[in-house]
């Protein structure tokens, strides 16, 4: 008996020790899906943190500053930037824990309980971004006219009168809702697709949990 | 994406998954590795099935896809990153304390696998799978006097690692 027939012997006797998966994990693995989805939330919410810090530290210049100074903004804009910076981190840090736990686990009710939180965690952080928007943007307005230097070298109070008030209440409303209306279909563009894709699973994953 | 398919294609792949088991086993040397060979042949076999006629086996066609994986697919990403587990690999078992010389001689014949190339790795898989020249070359696509005579190359190359 030559070498190899020996260790044909010993392969089949080895076959005994093979690990075996079930049907439930074989049937993930198909649908491993949900682990590069929760993955490109966290990148995608890097990405757009890194864009809007860029932007922040570009746009912030001598003039902005004075013009901060002039509407009584300076305080303003360091309270919302802490706020804002730490809430977001603290969305990142989410992001980063759903991809990790939907990686490791193979159990499929886990998977989906993970699959759950983070369409909740996407699902607040669009929340958080618009509100905290609309909130940030209303308080600056209110800062700016209480400013008196809505008009270069005038008091604001002694040029406008009502209608002047009504409009740029008008056009302050218009504004907030173009730009929240924008952000607001960017992310149903760039978050939308990708948890319609993780529902898919999710309800993929229900299906096979009742069989 | 035809459910009835799916559902098919997942049965055969429990019932099967020996095979891609025991691909692994040849052509990684730790769990991790191992895990990720077997999800790549997973996804692979996945994404052929809709070209599985069934005029072949399920396991028939589970060996050509499978090993065609591991010996194209897994080459190209695990290229650098084996040669460091082979030497893990390498130190734990002359570690191990053998008592049996049946046992250490079977060690050693794994071992001399691993230095193999990987299409004579398949061939050997095949081999060991007890299956007959005309199904190897079948299998992998080659001759059936192409598969004796690599086959008989493979052993002395076998050979000659164990005895230099």
């Amino acid at each position: 008996m030559d070498n190899l027939d020996l260790l044909k012997k010993d392969w089949k006797k080895q076959e005994a020790n093979l690990p075996h998966l079930s049907y439930e994990q074989l049937y993930k693995m198909i649908w491993n899906r949900s682990s590069s989805i929760t993955k490109w939330i966290f990148f995608i919410s890097i990405i757009e943190f890194l864009g809007m810090s860029l932007l922040n530290i570009f746009l912030a210049d001598e003039e902005l500053y004075a013009q901060l100074e002039l509407y009584n903004l300076t305080n303003f804009n360091i309270i919302y930037n802490i706020l804002h910076y730490g809430i977001t981190f603290f969305f990142i840090y989410r992001f980063y824990i759903n991809y990790k736990k939907i990686n490791a686990t193979d159990n499929a009710s886990q998977l989906m309980d993970s699959i759950m939180r983070t369409r909740k965690t996407v699902k607040n952080y669009i929340g958080f971004v618009l509100i905290s928007g609309a909130v940030a943007f209303t308080i600056a307005m209110i800062i700016i006219a209480k400013s008196d230097n809505l008009i270069p070298g005038e008091q604001t109070s002694e040029v406008f009168g009502l209608t002047e008030w009504l409009i740029f209440i008008g056009v302050s409303v218009l504004m907030l809702a173009i730009l929240l209306g924008g952000l607001w279909l960017l992310y149903r563009l760039i978050y939308g697709i990708l948890l319609r894709r993780l529902y898919k699973n999710y309800k993929e994953l229900k299906r096979l949990e009742m069989e | 994406m035809n459910k009835e398919l799916e559902h098919q294609f997942v049965k055969n792949l429990e019932r099967h998954q020996n095979i891609a088991h025991k691909i692994c086993r040849i052509y990684t040397h730790d769990q991790e590795s191992h895990n990720d060979l077997f999800q790549e042949i997973t996804i692979q076999l996945w994404k052929a099935y809709p070209k599985f006629r069934g005029d072949s086996k399920f396991s028939t066609w589970m060996y050509r896809v499978a090993l065609n994986t591991a010996i194209t697919l897994y080459r190209k990403k695990k290229r650098s990153i084996q040669t460091q587990d082979y030497d893990s690999v390498h130190f734990k078992i002359k570690a191990e304390p053998y008592d049996d010389q049946a046992e250490v001689h079977l060690k050693l014949m794994y071992d001399a696998i691993r230095e193999l190339n990987d299409i004579d790795k398949a061939l050997v898989f095949l081999y060991l799978e007890d299956k007959n020249y005309a199904e190897i070359s079948e299998t992998l696509g080659i001759t059936e006097v192409n598969a004796r005579v690599k086959m008989n190359r493979i052993k002395t190359k076998l050979k000659s690692i164990i005895n230099p």
